[in-house]
């Protein structure tokens, strides 16, 4: 999902770089227009990240731009307190005020203006979302969550903020207020041209939402790029765990050819015979040695499913079983055990008429598109 | 019924709630929301005058507040003030044995708001100063009013302390807690037996107010 975004002076920049009190570091770029989606596990920096650009956290040493504003210079000990930044923050738990009813909670972040014309503007912002005049004169606790949530959008755009940060917004709220959610957000993206970030711990709603990931870990930003190319291209097997590959494999790499720019894997099953396994042609980049113990992944789209076990299997096919397959609504998630090799193991999720083939103990084949394969040096 | 004796305790407890509502908050808020070591030390200073015998307490004030005293020496050259046997040193040693009384309450209600809300509001662009005008204080303020309730009805009932650092001097230190004492002393305990009384009805009065007020006021969260 690229909105066609072209790079101008309204986007943000941010470079950081802390070890205490908790490590945090890494830099990023996010356009006006753009959607990017902070992911990683609990405890991965994410919301630390987000709370230097609000500014409710003074990162050791780093850069936060927004447009032409500096919001944060540790090198030229500028540092601008969350009042002084036009930010938008919409907190995981909405944190709106319980004692005030939704306009006044949207009314809180327009002081600055008189108050007949405070109470006008906040009400044209929870129009802008939704509100009805009812549900805009009640207090958060008679609010359900997805109305509680889009009272805490509307606090945000009501600053009118240069950046619009999302942490976490979509945990709290049933399946239903989800969607809707989603396509309010869609439409804000639209509407409002300027950077937004969003922190979220699902891959799934990171990549239907966010043009660019940041994928962090252990408080480092491990990898950036567009949904498609991180799944594609993982730097390493703890971005692929992160960023969910299933297909994540053993092998060792035997070195380039037949031809240029292609190379030799063996595919290796932990604790087997090293030797034992098949010899795969994929792309080579050139930067493997020789005998490097390696993790590749393959995307699910590379995978085919063909409906009986290939007599004489070409490049890249084998025979296989289903050795599991769960029913999981609209899709079923299947395991196939590799005959060729024993102990190798495949996951596919499947959806259309297909996956009534899938059935425990089925003998089947797969095709694997080499070209997808994704090799990645072994970290001892 | 020692009318007199009624209205100094009232005069009593509406200066000495005067006097520490604004210090209290301040102290509360500070303790609520500030972690440092030591902490646990100046917590425990705040509520020494509730665990403490007010006779004990009682002597500490008078031997430091004298007129012989550093102290007493000071506020006698500079303010003109005698700290014992009078409505000041009546009016200090009240706001000390107060308190745990106001800063405890005002304290757990400031820590009952979660700390997100501020970090919400100062995205919001709102100072400290509104910050704490607009949402500490209207969310605390059950727990304020309670504290103000404890400290006015705790200052009506005071003894020992007023006994050791005011004496009883009619119209200038004694309190109808003082009064009562008086009273039984005298065997006149159709009069203490009135005023022990009205004390009673107007401490149950008040707390129970103050009960009815803080469950109307609490806000759902």
């Amino acid at each position: 999902m690229t909105g066609g975004v072209t790079p101008d002076d309204r986007a943000l920049v941010v470079d950081i770089a802390q070890t205490q009190p908790m490590p945090l570091a890494g830099g990023f770029r996010c356009e006006a227009g753009e959607l990017l989606a902070l992911v990683g596990p609990s405890g991965a920096g994410k919301t630390s990240m987000l709370r230097v650009l609000a500014g409710l956290m003074r990162p050791a040493s780093g850069r936060v731009r927004v447009g032409s504003e500096t919001w944060c210079d540790s090198a030229a000990h500028v540092f601008l307190p969350p009042q002084r930044r036009h930010v938008g923050l919409v907190f995981q738990n909405y944190a709106l005020m319980p004692h005030l009813d939704a306009v006044h909670n949207v009314a809180l972040a327009l002081l600055h203006l008189g108050r007949p014309q405070r109470l006008a503007r906040a009400r044209h912002w929870l129009d802008h979302v939704q509100l009805t005049a009812q549900q805009q004169a009640r207090r958060p606790a008679d609010l359900s969550g997805g109305q509680q949530q889009r009272v805490a959008v509307a606090r945000a755009l009501a600053r009118e903020p240069r950046l619009l940060l999302l942490d976490e917004p979509f945990s709290a709220v049933d399946q239903m207020s989800r969607r809707s959610l989603y396509r309010l957000l869609a439409d804000l993206r639209r509407d409002l041209h300027i950077p937004i970030v969003l922190v979220t711990h699902d891959l799934q709603e990171a990549r239907l939402l966010a043009d660019r990931l940041v994928v962090m870990d252990g408080g480092q930003v491990l990898q950036q790029g567009p949904p498609d190319t991180i799944h594609r291209a993982p730097r390493n097997a703890r971005v692929a765990d992160l960023v969910g590959i299933q297909n994540r494999l053993r092998g060792q790499w035997i070195g380039p050819g037949p031809e240029t720019g292609r190379g030799q894997l063996r595919w290796v099953v932990e604790g087997g015979d090293p030797g034992a396994g098949p010899v795969l042609c994929v792309r080579d980049k050139g930067k493997l040695p020789a005998g490097q113990r390696v993790t590749w992944v393959i995307p699910g789209d590379a995978i085919t499913l063909l409906d009986h076990a290939p007599d004489r299997p070409a490049p890249g096919e084998w025979a296989v079983q289903v050795t599991d397959a769960r029913y999981l609504g609209e899709i079923t998630l299947a395991t196939l055990a590799v005959e060729r090799l024993p102990g190798a193991e495949l996951t596919l999720t499947l959806a259309g008429p297909q996956r009534r083939t899938l059935q425990p103990g089925a003998r089947l084949g797969v095709r694997l598109d080499l070209d997808l394969v994704h090799v990645m040096p072994l970290r001892s | 019924m020692d009318w007199q004796a009624l209205i100094l305790s009232l005069e009593l407890a509406a200066v000495t709630l005067a006097v520490l509502l604004p210090m209290g908050l301040m102290l509360a808020r500070w303790l609520a929301y500030t972690a440092f070591a030591g902490k646990a030390w100046i917590e425990a200073l705040v509520v020494l005058p509730l665990v403490l015998p007010p006779t004990v307490l009682g002597y500490y004030l008078l031997v430091s507040m004298g007129a012989n005293s550093p102290i007493g020496r000071w506020a006698g050259e500079h303010l003109g003030l005698q700290l014992t046997f009078n409505f000041a040193g009546l009016v200090l040693a009240s706001v000390i044995f107060n308190i745990p009384f106001m800063v405890q309450p005002v304290q757990r209600a400031f820590e009952a708001i979660p700390r997100q809300l501020g970090e919400a509001a100062a995205v919001s662009g709102l100072s400290a100063w509104q910050t704490f005008w607009r949402i500490e204080l209207p969310l605390a303020w059950p727990g304020i009013l309670s504290a103000m309730v404890l400290t006015f009805v705790h200052t009506l009932g005071e003894f020992g302390v007023v006994l050791m650092v005011g004496g009883s001097i009619p119209g200038e230190t004694r309190t109808i807690a003082i009064a009562i004492y008086d009273r039984v002393q005298a065997f006149d305990l159709a009069s203490a037996d009135r005023m022990a009384l009205l004390l009673l009805l107007l401490s149950l009065g008040a707390v129970a107010a103050s009960f009815f007020a803080s469950a109307r006021l609490a806000v759902r969260r």
